[in-house]
């Protein structure tokens, strides 16, 4: 038998062990279906004939039959050893094997840190993902999240009044829009009675979730619309008003049109995508938008702007931006914007005006350092144009994004949170502007544990991003599994705007995995309400807080139990 | 005519109660309005007439934003100069500045026509974008722009022409810098027209000089340009079409880079009754609802085989045929007979997985990715 010709690859080659999961595949089970390189949208796996040689089987079958068993080759799946089609571990290979006879698994000795920013394809070119950021944080064992650390700790025993969760009335509503202090209420006496003698700002006493600023260009229309439609639900059908931040993208105009808008905060971020189109629907609103918000900032990427990859950019999305097929790159930052009082003056001032001083505009930042100053100056607001500061910490982020931002930028929220509070009690100033906050809530699948704890720490509410993706079939979680919301090739249909992928994805079922989680999480919250004996949100209620570590409790202010 | 003058003594008008009180004019179908401005921000938008009227304004010493969100229907003609933000994010309105503009003119404007008698500060045009629904927006600066002008362009068109303000002696010779520092970085749209020197242009961007459509455009444009701004004089100085460049970016097209579930069927009637028809996005991707399964044959596929006859000599032994997990191959020719054999793939059949690639003998197949939308 003459020999094999082989090119046998160099030193520097790339092989599957250099990438960060390795598809396991077992031949004697395989029943050559096909259906795991079909269904694998990264192109990670693919057929081929095991090499010719002398393998196993051939020697067992020349024994048997006295040649060399090539013809009996038999196709195996193996995993294609190129940057560009690394496996993300998503798993899909494996949800559709009939024979349980792949799956990836995560490769601790992987080299992707530096291979995504020098393989071929990508020579000098920054590492980007999808995903939520700050894992390093999220993964150090011995410490965890500080909202671990943080129990409700005091409960009514023969104290106060401890309430039934389940017949008690809660009354769970929370402000968005700017609340006047007794002494600046516009009053005055008529007739010994007391009468509105001017104007208030716009408030809305909404529950207190917000879903999150997530655009119509980084999800699919099929993943907005399961979010928009769980919203509608929620609200016409469970009394639960919690409303949904567009994101900066556009807005469709069938919902600018419709009364449905009501449940709908408008958002301009840097790019101011999709403005155009709010702007020519006015004249045919029915409905006042709940809120506008300024994004100056996002917490998963701080000082960064959106990334839209043009693979993303399809034709409708590149119709309602008015934008070419094009990488989008919102700016990092407002670009008619220089300072906190021109930000307050020009978006706040605008925003307002462009709704007749109806709708509350609020403003979200990246958590930071210098949150505190920035919640000052905006208290300071003498207009009463600022109606709420949303806290967006680390540990969020859905879309794509530079990988060096969401790993090593940002800031956690709950302090921050807890000391803007503080600044503001401490002016007896707690309660005007709103707080909200969000980054991570709910990213261990207790958003209502999670939520209870940032209220009483100064929160008026919570806002939720990554964790409705995940109810609606998203597969990505901190530790590096699929994480592909760059690529516009999201095997679930959510972050991506191929249709054939979008087709992949059930609206209704999401829409209702959305709901069935917030009537759980309503219930939980009354849960965790009732034995702190507060029958509405306890905002800023520390004292129903113990801390089980002593720099927790020492940084928020809080108890320490042991 | 509706004549507001907002200051009456020492009392200043507020921004807030010059707008509501505009807002209320035009509620009552006011459509000429003459405002003696102090400083008040965000005069002209958005505002429409119900009756789809035209508003006119004309305006002195306003202050940020002027025709800021500006509808079409909106006229508007600033008596001097107007600080930053003229025709921020406008969506139809047309603004005519007779004197400098501040920072940020034409910032993210997505439709209509901003025409600047003067020059226009730093960021001018930028984040400008084309509504498809719409003609391109239009800016015209006389004068020259600051730097970073035109940051992440997308699209519309923007023309300096460079004419030194403070100008005179008749010839009006194309300036050296007619832009800033650091023009059109980010820019992915639209197109700049300047006349006299191009700087450096970020990666991506390049300037070329003007074709037959340029002119096309440009000559008819200029000309009702400079009657707004009333200088007509200058046409023919203008008019030496070889002191002009266009900027635009480089070709696009990347950087490298079942039925309907809820549960009971209640979230389907509930979408059937308070949603509307056809969904959020149904006007710009219709969507039949149809939920596949994560392996699709025909137009789901992401990857199809291809059979190449002339990649080498086909033994007939039909390995892909039996290989194939869905039957989706068919040969045509018999074997041995005068026609050569060729195979072919059934498409609503076909997966994609690509094992008849790896059994052939000869590679005579390839998988290759099909393209979203491409025909089966």
């Amino acid at each position: 038998m003459p020999p094999v010709k082989r090119a046998w690859p160099r030193a520097q080659a790339l092989s599957a062990n250099d990438l960060p999961w390795l598809v396991r595949h077992d031949a004697g089970r395989c029943v050559l279906c096909g259906a795991c390189t079909a269904a694998c949208t990264f192109g990670a796996i693919e057929a081929k004939l095991p090499p010719r040689g002398a393998s196993a089987a051939v020697w067992e079958a020349r024994k048997e039959k006295g040649r060399d068993g090539g013809e009996a080759r038999r196709p195996v799946i193996v995993q294609r050893a190129e940057a560009a089609h690394a496996c993300t571990g998503c798993g899909m290979c494996e949800k559709v094997c009939p024979a349980g006879a792949i799956r990836p698994v995560r490769n601790a000795d992987n080299r992707w840190g530096v291979l995504s920013r020098t393989a071929e394809g990508s020579g000098g070119a920054p590492a980007r993902r999808g995903g939520r950021g700050g894992r390093s944080v999220v993964e150090t064992p011995s410490r965890g999240r500080t909202l671990d650390a943080v129990v409700i700790g005091r409960i009514s025993q023969m104290t106060d009044p401890a309430l039934d969760s389940e017949r008690h009335t809660f009354e769970l509503r929370s402000p968005l829009g700017r609340l006047l202090r007794p002494g600046e209420l516009p009053l005055r006496v008529e007739g010994g009675r007391l009468a509105l003698a001017g104007e208030t700002p716009p408030v809305r006493w909404i529950y207190p979730v917000i879903f999150s600023d997530m655009s119509i260009g980084a999800l699919s229309t099929r993943a907005w619309e399961a979010l928009a439609l769980a919203v509608a639900w929620l609200n016409e059908e469970c009394h639960l008003p919690v409303r949904m931040s567009s994101g900066e993208g556009g807005v469709p105009t069938r919902l600018l049109e419709s009364e449905l808008l009501r449940y709908f905060i408008l958002q301009i971020a840097s790019g101011h995508f999709g403005w155009n189109r709010i702007i020519e629907s006015l004249p045919r609103m029915k409905a006042d938008p709940a809120a506008v918000l300024i994004k100056v900032g996002q917490g998963a990427k701080p000082g960064d702007g959106g990334l839209l990859p043009a693979a993303k950019v399809a034709p409708h999305i590149q119709a309602i931006r008015g934008v070419p097929g094009a990488t989008l790159h919102s700016p990092a930052n407002h670009q008619g914007l220089y300072s906190i009082e021109e930000a307050v003056q020009k978006m706040h001032l605008s925003m307002n005006a462009a709704f007749g001083f109806r709708v509350p505009v609020a403003v979200k930042c990246a958590a930071s350092a210098t949150s505190v100053a920035v919640y000052n100056n905006l208290l300071r607001d003498p207009y009463h144009i600022c109606g709420g500061f949303f806290l967006d910490g680390m540990l969020g982020g859905t879309g794509a994004a530079y990988a060096v931002s969401l790993e090593h930028t940002g800031h956690p929220v709950v302090s921050v949170v807890r000391d803007c509070y503080r600044a503001a009690a401490g002016q007896g100033l707690q309660g005007r502007i709103p707080l909200w906050a969000g980054g991570g809530v709910g990213m261990n699948g207790d958003a209502a544990a999670d939520a209870f704890k940032l209220v009483c720490l100064g929160a008026d509410g919570v806002i939720l991003g990554r964790l409705l993706l995940q109810l609606l079939g998203c597969v990505g979680n901190e530790h590096g599994r699929c994480n592909a919301c760059n690529t516009g090739l999201c095997p679930v249909g959510i972050c991506t705007q191929d249709e054939r992928l979008v087709r992949r994805l059930d609206v209704d079922a999401g829409a209702q995995a959305i709901v069935d989680y917030m009537r759980a999480f309503d219930a939980e919250l009354r849960k965790l309400l009732a034995p702190v004996g507060n029958s509405s949100l306890p905002v800023g209620r520390a004292d129903a807080l113990v801390a089980t570590r002593r720099d927790v409790a020492d940084r928020l202010g809080i108890a320490y139990a042991c | 005519m509706l004549f507001i003058s907002t200051v009456n003594g020492h009392e200043r008008m507020s921004t807030r109660d010059l707008l509501l009180r505009i807002k209320s004019a035009v509620e009552a179908g006011e459509t000429d309005f003459r405002i003696e401005a102090s400083g008040q921000h965000d005069i002209g938008g958005p505002l429409w007439n119900a009756q789809g009227r035209t508003l006119h304004f004309e305006v002195s010493n306003p202050g940020q934003r002027v025709g800021s969100m500006a509808l079409p229907g909106t006229e508007i003609v600033v008596r001097g100069p107007a600080p930053a933000d003229v025709g921020w994010l406008n969506s139809g309105g047309r603004i005519t500045v007779l004197g400098d503009c501040g920072d940020t003119t034409g910032h993210c404007a997505a439709a209509g026509v901003i025409h600047v008698a003067g020059r226009a500060g730093t960021r001018t045009g930028s984040l400008m974008k084309h509504d498809p629904r719409r003609e391109p927006p239009e800016l015209w600066v006389l004068g020259t722009v600051s730097s970073f002008a035109f940051e992440f362009m997308g699209g519309g068109r923007a023309v300096v022409c460079g004419v030194d303000a403070g100008g005179g002696g008749g010839e009006h010779p194309a300036p050296s810098v007619p832009l800033g520092e650091r023009p059109c970085v980010g820019m992915v749209g639209g197109v700049v027209y300047v006349r006299g020197a191009v700087p450096e242009l970020p990666p991506g961007v390049r300037g070329l000089p003007l074709d037959d459509a340029d002119l096309a455009w440009l000559a008819p444009g200029l000309a009702s340009f400079l009657a707004a701004v009333e200088r007509p004089e200058l046409m023919k100085a203008l008019s030496r079409w070889r002191d002009w460049r266009k900027i635009v970016p480089d070709m696009h097209g990347g950087d490298g880079d079942g039925a309907p579930g809820g549960r009971d069927g209640a979230m389907r009637r509930f979408r059937a009754h308070s949603w509307p028809e056809g969904g959020l996005f149904g006007d710009v991707l219709p969507d039949s609802g149809r939920v596949t399964d994560l392996v699709a044959s025909g137009d789901g596929r992401l990857r199809a085989p291809v059979w190449d006859a002339e990649a080498g000599p086909c033994r007939e032994c039909l390995a892909c045929v039996r290989a194939c997990p869905q039957a989706a191959l068919r040969r045509r020719g018999a074997t041995g007979g005068g026609a050569p054999c060729v195979f072919s793939v059934e498409p609503a059949r076909c997966i994609g997985c690509g094992i008849c690639v790896a059994v052939c003998p000869q590679g005579l197949w390839r998988l290759v990715p099909v393209p979203e939308g491409a025909p089966l």
